[in-house]
């Protein structure tokens, strides 16, 4: 009897999270049977009916969409390097429990979680500095990320001090230490921290949008959103309609993230899991 | 060592604190600000535009929030039953994924799912399920009563996954022995869910409400980029004002006031952290910062 019953939820259990996962991925799935179908009219149908890549071979060809994509890279790469840089030096000047002034420095890096000047008092910073049209607005301005710096300084927490203290004993520099022992020690951290600065940076939209109006320096999101609100179509190839070509440059902008997940699914789980440690 | 980090935080944090002096000029675009004092705030506050976004932002965020911490506790009790491993670790990988998708990406797919032509998978569900006549089909992110559910269920779409995490981390400390030892007894599944698993989880609850009640003066993005002229007495929350206000507004763009507007909403903001930080030392006897 008893274990009938834990079948009969197990089933309902089955089918309900099959249910979810139908739910989450029916979306993007449409879009992705969408960008290979060269129909007109798409309606409920979930298999393209005129099977063609005329979507994306029009995104393909297209200059205009060659040159955000290239802007998203390089941004998210130098972005990516600059945050590692800063959340690492940040979190290592913060674990120094010896150092005076750490609690000051700490104090005014956590000020800013609390309180910060807004959107238009940071434009006005960035537009003084000259660097609205560039692209270092987009790349300096979200590289320091306190809240980045709190988690590395929890996974730093969590090294042997005793092995500073024979580094130093042994004449290793603070620099040295840093260097030598917490970075390769840290490993799991960096990944982790770098793939949350590299997800924030390629799907950056609302920098991009306040910093820059030059649209030579769009990245892929701002030249995906001009797309999709129509004002900027890139010309259709062969027999792709305006919806085809939509639906497939949607696609680009997820596809580069769609290979790497599966490998890095466990650092973004653990990105959260540090967190939640000291929290 | 130190220095890169102090002058980044100088520079884009500090020198932007300093320039809320402006919340109290009369500052547009290229003339010299004029100090007008309190003139701003007055403005603000008899304008509907600004009551109308500050009641968007304090409904919109709580409500979204509120829902998607129970719709992630819900899934994280239901994924905790799962037996097979693998059936558990294939539905998580798959419920994370919508998280990593840009909001421009995430409000791409809906836009075309939820095209208001027979093209829409939804608009087109409804037709052939005899709901929807052919030609009455609902432009549900241009319209003012479908706007605002929408825009909760692709913000549950989107991140309820992810927020099991955090959940399912705690659910995997419980010791299994408070199960075997509730068995005997002979407790039911739902009495053990009721018993053991939710109160365990209500401390991980408790704080990721707290962490993200400090959040909600600042959402921007979701909202700008699901939003148009149709819906925006819905959907206008403070930070899209103050972005139309300075840069869309056709005349010369208002530092000044946006800026008060921008100051107005930090102190909601830092009064909420404030307010959260003190009950979080009450209920976990630690703050949050």
């Amino acid at each position: 009897m008893m274990t009938k019953k834990l079948t009969a939820f197990n089933i309902l259990l089955t089918l309900f999270f099959l249910l979810i996962c139908f739910v989450t991925i029916i979306p993007l799935w449409k879009v992705f049977v969408d960008s290979l179908d060269l129909r007109t009219a798409y309606g409920m149908k979930l298999w393209p009916e005129k099977f063609g890549f005329d979507g994306y071979v029009s995104v393909f060809t297209n200059p205009t969409l060659y040159h955000p994509f290239l802007i998203s890279v390089i941004t998210t790469a130098a972005g990516t390097l600059l945050g590692l840089i800063l959340s690492t030096l940040g979190a290592y000047v913060l674990i120094q429990s010896g150092m005076p002034g750490r609690s000051l420095l700490s104090g005014v890096l956590l000020f800013t979680m609390i309180f910060n000047g807004g959107m238009i008092p940071t434009y006005l910073v960035i537009n003084k500095l000259g660097l609205t049209n560039t692209l270092w607005s987009v790349i300096l301005l979200p590289g320091l990320n306190v809240f980045n710096i709190v988690l590395m300084r929890n996974f730093f927490d969590s090294i042997p001090k005793s092995l500073f203290e024979s580094a130093s004993i042994d004449g290793c520099s603070p620099f040295g230490i840093f260097l030598r022992i917490v970075l390769p020690l840290s490993k799991a951290a960096l990944a982790a921290i770098g793939l949350m600065f590299a997800v924030s940076y390629w799907n950056d939209y609302t920098n991009y949008k306040l910093y820059i109006v030059n649209s030579d320096l769009y990245n892929f999101q701002m030249k995906l959103r001009s797309i999709i609100l129509g004002s900027d179509m890139p010309t259709a190839v062969g027999s792709a309609t305006e919806n085809t070509v939509k639906n497939a440059a949607t696609m680009v902008a997820i596809i580069p993230f769609m290979i790497l997940y599966p490998f890095c699914q466990k650092y973004f789980i653990k990105g959260v899991n540090i967190g939640a440690v000291k929290e | 060592m130190f220095m890169p980090v102090l002058v980044f935080a100088a520079i884009f944090y500090y020198a932007p604190i300093f320039g809320i002096r402006y919340a109290f000029y009369e500052y547009k675009g290229i003339k010299e600000p004029v100090f007008i004092a309190f003139k701003n705030f007055e403005k603000m506050f008899s304008m509907q535009g600004f009551r109308a976004a500050f009641r968007n932002t304090l409904v919109l965020s709580i409500v979204k929030l509120l829902l998607n911490t129970f719709m992630a506790v819900v899934l994280s009790l239901l994924l905790n039953e799962i037996i097979s491993l693998k059936f558990k670790k294939a539905a998580q990988t798959i419920i994370y994924l919508p998280h990593f998708m840009s909001w421009v990406v995430t409000a791409s797919v809906f836009a075309l799912i939820l095209s208001p032509t027979q093209a829409g998978l939804v608009n087109s569900l409804l037709t052939r399920m005899g709901i929807l006549e052919r030609g009455a089909e609902i432009y549900f992110l241009g319209n003012k009563s479908w706007w605002t559910p929408v825009y909760y269920i692709i913000n549950v779409w989107k991140d309820t996954g992810w927020g099991t995490i955090i959940y399912m981390a705690t659910l995997s400390s419980i010791s299994p022995e408070l199960y075997e030892a509730a068995s005997i007894d002979g407790a039911g599944r739902f009495q053990k869910m009721g018993y053991i698993t939710l109160p365990s989880l209500a401390n991980t609850i408790i704080v990721v409400l707290i962490l993200n009640l400090a959040k909600v003066m600042n959402l921007f993005e979701s909202v700008f980029v699901l939003q148009n002229d149709a819906v925006l007495r819905q959907s206008d929350v403070l930070q899209t004002y103050i972005y139309y206000q300075t840069f869309n507004s056709g005349a010369l763009p208002n530092y000044g006031y946006t800026t008060a507007v921008g100051l107005i909403k930090s102190m909601v903001g830092c009064i909420l952290v404030i307010a959260c930080n003190s009950a979080s030392k009450k209920v976990r006897g630690s703050g949050i910062v």
